[in-house]
């Protein structure tokens, strides 16, 4: 899963692909949901920033993965799973840098 | 109009899911999630292969509806109900494309299709056979699509609600949060717009919000109820969940999805730009 270039004229879920491994000029936040040891594959990353207020969802890659473009700062990650499973980490996001958030459920 | 003329939930779809005359639609731009898994019984629709014109920066004009709709086997006097990813942003614009083109019983699935994957509710791979149809579409409605010019005419006139995330309302994010940053234009907004993110509509589970939820959320962020309103995004197909919300059920007249959206109003030469969390 995760934003590519090529979907960059789109709003929607991103097509699944690998992450991306260079920040180049964007404060990418990304990390994999797992359970159990074994990536949760059917669920949601949904952004948060400082305030609390939702700003961005994605949906879980066939891996687990998740990623975002965000603006430098605070924020957190909130993932959504069947079975009315829900958990949040911090995070902070910086322009040149991938921030790893991997969560556990 | 009301709430259950446009909206149904799972359980009605899991009921009438096989009756004929029901048509279930999945609307992606990632139709990778249709191919994975779908309702039962469901047809897709790719957002950009199939809604978008191939050339020109424009939506698939009316023999191109037709042509879609009568290959995917849909007749005009099916009920057409549509879901998908993204809290339904892509079905809420297909919605928005169906009732411009005149198809009177369209629907959406509250929640879309992350609702029912978080309730665990059957998902199928096997695609369906459906009979190819003659669909006859209608001329455009005009009174639900905005384009530039009525948006630069509604400054300081009209409502004009971006329902962009505050990041990308104030300029500081040209797109949204997972998406790449890149884009050749300006960053900010329609001068006199009131940003009430598209996310504040919706319950965490995609579901919209109540009718009196939706009322005071519009109402505290200074729209006038009496006044036409223009939504934006930056493409257009997030302002279409407001459109929804507005037009179909909260039943306002005058509402108008402006599908240019930013990435057309942000590289025009010579428009206001304002910058910056608004007032």
């Amino acid at each position: 899963m995760s934003g590519t270039q090529a979907v960059a004229d789109g709003c929607g879920a991103p097509a699944d692909s690998a992450l991306v491994t260079e920040a180049g000029n964007q404060a990418v936040v990304q990390g994999t949901v797992t359970q159990a040891g074994a990536p949760v594959s059917t669920g949601y990353a949904r952004l948060l920033n400082s305030g609390g207020e939702f700003v961005a969802e994605v949906p879980l890659g066939s891996d687990g993965a998740f990623q975002f473009f965000a603006a430098p700062g605070d924020w957190t990650l909130r993932v959504l799973a069947p079975g009315g499973i829900r958990a949040e980490q911090g995070v902070t996001a910086a322009i040149g840098k991938i921030s790893r958030v991997d969560v556990v459920v | 109009m009301s709430r259950s003329d446009v909206l149904v939930d799972a359980a009605w779809v899991e009921a009438h899911q096989g009756d004929p005359g029901i048509v279930l639609v999945e609307v992606d731009e990632d139709t990778s999630a249709y191919d994975k898994g779908h309702i039962r019984g469901a047809v897709k629709i790719d957002w950009k292969q199939d809604l978008q014109d191939p050339v020109r920066r424009d939506f698939v004009d009316k023999a191109g509806f037709e042509a879609l709709l009568s290959k995917r086997g849909i007749s005009n006097d099916d009920t057409v109900v549509l879901y998908g990813g993204n809290n339904n942003w892509f079905a809420a614009y297909a919605y928005w494309y169906f009732k411009l083109y005149g198809h009177h019983n369209v629907k959406l699935l509250d929640g879309g299709r992350k609702k029912w994957e978080l309730d665990s509710r059957e998902l199928v791979t096997e695609v369906p056979e459906r009979a190819a149809a003659h669909y006859t579409a209608q001329e455009q409605d005009s009174s639900i699509r905005a384009f530039r010019d009525e948006v630069v005419a509604a400054i300081g006139a009209k409502n004009l609600i971006d329902v962009r995330s505050p990041d990308e309302f104030a300029g500081r994010l040209l797109a949204p949060a997972h998406l790449p940053q890149e884009q050749a234009q300006r960053g900010g907004h329609v001068p006199t717009a009131k940003n009430v993110p598209w996310s504040k509509a919706a319950e965490e589970d995609g579901t919209f919000k109540s009718d009196d939820a939706l009322q005071a959320l519009y109402a505290e962020a200074g729209v006038d109820f009496g006044t036409d309103t223009i939504a934006y995004c930056r493409i257009g197909e997030r302002s279409a969940h407001t459109w929804f919300v507005f037009h179909e059920l909260l039943g306002q007249q005058n509402v108008k999805n402006y599908d240019g959206s930013w990435t057309e109003y942000g590289s025009l030469v010579g428009v206001p730009i304002e910058l910056g969390d608004g007032a």
